[in-house]
């Protein structure tokens, strides 16, 4: 029991953040652009479809991929950008909601005409194996995959804190009115800020396929997740958002552990609801 | 002439607000616009760097015409904008705040514009790694006019700087403004507080119901009949 509690907390934890930098593409399209994008989870689910061709197509292992599938997502995020939904910024935000919903469909359904729809994995990459520690193992491969997800987490909050136009994204996210009259050109902020949260996506699809397969509703889970990480941390803290990641990865690990493995949403839905009820700003958020 | 408006017509949606307003400002002047609450004075402002999109006029600055412009663009042509309450980004550093006042000229953080801004603001100084938000409000008038001035622009366009200080804090933010005029910088001043606007400036407007009614050098302005009864109380 104890053991099988504290396996999950070490499992969850790993899954936790890679999950934290999911949720980190969504966090700063929310917090800069005000945008919510409801096809998020299905940015990963492309990401991992991505990973899957260029890991099939070069016999690449899937922690590699992301070489490729950053760019291939950036440039897609680009394009979404200018396409949808820079037409939306200044309409009512049901017009957001529908554009992007639609976009989900579209993609779910454009994932099922190129892949179909049974399940895609790749083979068994070189970071399979555990690292066995007493009792405990840690599965190499989620370890690299926190690893990794922690190093592209702090290269966001350097990149955010340091550059200009990260400090150009943090200024149109606090007041854009007074960015733009600093010279900020809120199209091209807003083009980056949202091609980086997609290019994110293809980090964690590469990571998450080092593990895991994707089908066409994969975007469902990841959309939820992401969603429940940023709920619970707020707005504006990556420490929070890393907290938060690791909460509901081990939620969703005690759940498969301890109830059924059917039951990993259950905890996720549990954790959002009770959060959006007691705390809507959220553990860490600010204002 | 630095900046010469002519005929400016300008509103939100269908609702008009300025109505064919006139004015020009000469490089090393201050010029004040006074007027009541609601007369337009913040619209005008607005207006002029791109936050709000003229319906008909031109506004010429340095020579080229600039109506229509976004703000982006306008602050690359030299003209820095002050808005109502400072506005600094809440969730950034002083430090910051200040160096997003350089992101159209980065290059003018080599020139010790940041250590001008230290020596006239020391307050910013000991505050520069503290969020803006923690501020007074005093403080963020001090680093927003700051921030302004980063950019070394050509004109500075200040809405009321006076708005919700304290007396002395109002005081102090006059005295800096004074130091900035003697500097020669050209300002261009929107006020509701009359007599500091018109003690400080060289030449002033009135805009009322969203229609320039007087102008004329300040202190003659500070000495109608109009003015002193209508602003200043007598």
């Amino acid at each position: 029991m104890i053991e099988t509690a504290t396996q999950s907390v070490i499992t969850g934890t790993m899954m936790g953040i890679i999950y934290a930098l999911i949720a980190l593409g969504l966090s700063i399209i929310f917090g800069v652009m005000n945008v919510v994008n409801f096809a998020h989870g299905d940015f990963v689910m492309l990401a991992m479809y991505l990973s899957f061709t260029v890991g099939t197509l070069f016999a690449w292992d899937a922690v590699i991929t992301p070489v490729i599938t950053v760019p291939l997502l950036f440039v897609f995020g680009l394009i979404t950008y200018y396409l949808l939904i820079d037409r939306t910024l200044r309409q009512m935000y049901v017009v957001q909601l529908a554009v992007t919903v639609g976009l989900q469909i579209l993609m779910r359904s454009a994932a099922l005409i190129i892949w179909q729809a049974q399940p895609r994995a790749l083979q068994y990459s070189f970071i399979q194996g555990n690292i066995e520690i007493g009792p405990y193992s840690i599965l190499t491969s989620r370890l690299v995959g926190a690893v990794v997800s922690l190093i592209f987490i702090g290269g966001i909050a350097y990149f955010l804190n340091k550059t200009w136009s990260g400090k150009a994204m943090r200024a149109a996210s606090d007041d854009l009115d007074v960015a733009s009259l600093m010279g900020v050109n809120y199209h091209r902020t807003y083009a980056l800020t949202f091609a980086i949260g997609a290019a994110l996506t293809a980090v964690a699809g590469g990571l998450l396929m080092s593990f895991q397969q994707t089908d066409p509703q994969g975007g469902v889970r990841f959309g939820l997740l992401s969603w429940c990480v940023l709920a619970l941390a707020g707005l504006g803290s990556l420490p929070g958002l890393i907290v938060s990641g690791i909460i509901v990865g081990i939620a969703e690990t005690f759940a498969i552990s301890f109830i059924d493995p059917r039951a990993r949403l259950l905890a996720v839905y549990a954790i959002f609801i009770l959060v959006l009820w007691l705390r809507p700003r959220g553990l860490f958020g600010r204002k | 002439m630095l900046i010469d408006v002519h005929e400016l017509n300008s509103g939100y949606g269908k609702v008009p607000i300025l109505h064919n307003v006139s004015f020009n400002v000469s490089e090393g002047e201050m010029v004040t616009i006074i007027g009541p609450n609601g007369a337009g004075k913040s619209t005008l402002l607005k207006t002029i760097s791109g936050l709000v999109r003229s319906k008909s006029g031109s506004v010429a600055f340095g020579g080229q015409e600039i109506a229509g412009i976004t703000p982006d663009q306008a602050v690359r042509k030299g003209l820095a904008f002050v808005p109502e309450g400072g506005r600094p980004f809440p969730n950034m550093t002083v430090m910051d705040n200040l160096k997003m006042g350089a992101y159209s000229n980065q290059e003018v953080l080599k020139t010790g514009i940041l250590e001008e801004m230290f020596t006239l603001f020391p307050v910013l100084e000991r505050r520069k790694n503290q969020y803006a938000r923690t501020l007074s409000g005093g403080e963020r008038q001090m680093l927003a006019i700051a921030r302004g001035l980063v950019s070394r622009p050509r004109l500075i366009m200040m809405d009321e700087p006076s708005l919700g200080l304290a007396p002395k804090l109002v005081d102090e933010i006059y005295e800096k403004i004074r130091t900035l005029k003697v500097s020669g910088l050209t300002v261009l001043l929107v006020e509701q507080n009359t007599s500091y606007a018109l003690e400080v400036a060289d030449r002033g407007y009135v805009l009322e119901n969203g229609r320039i009614t007087m102008e004329g050098p300040a202190n003659e302005l500070a000495t109608s009949d109009h003015i002193r009864r209508a602003y200043l109380g007598f």
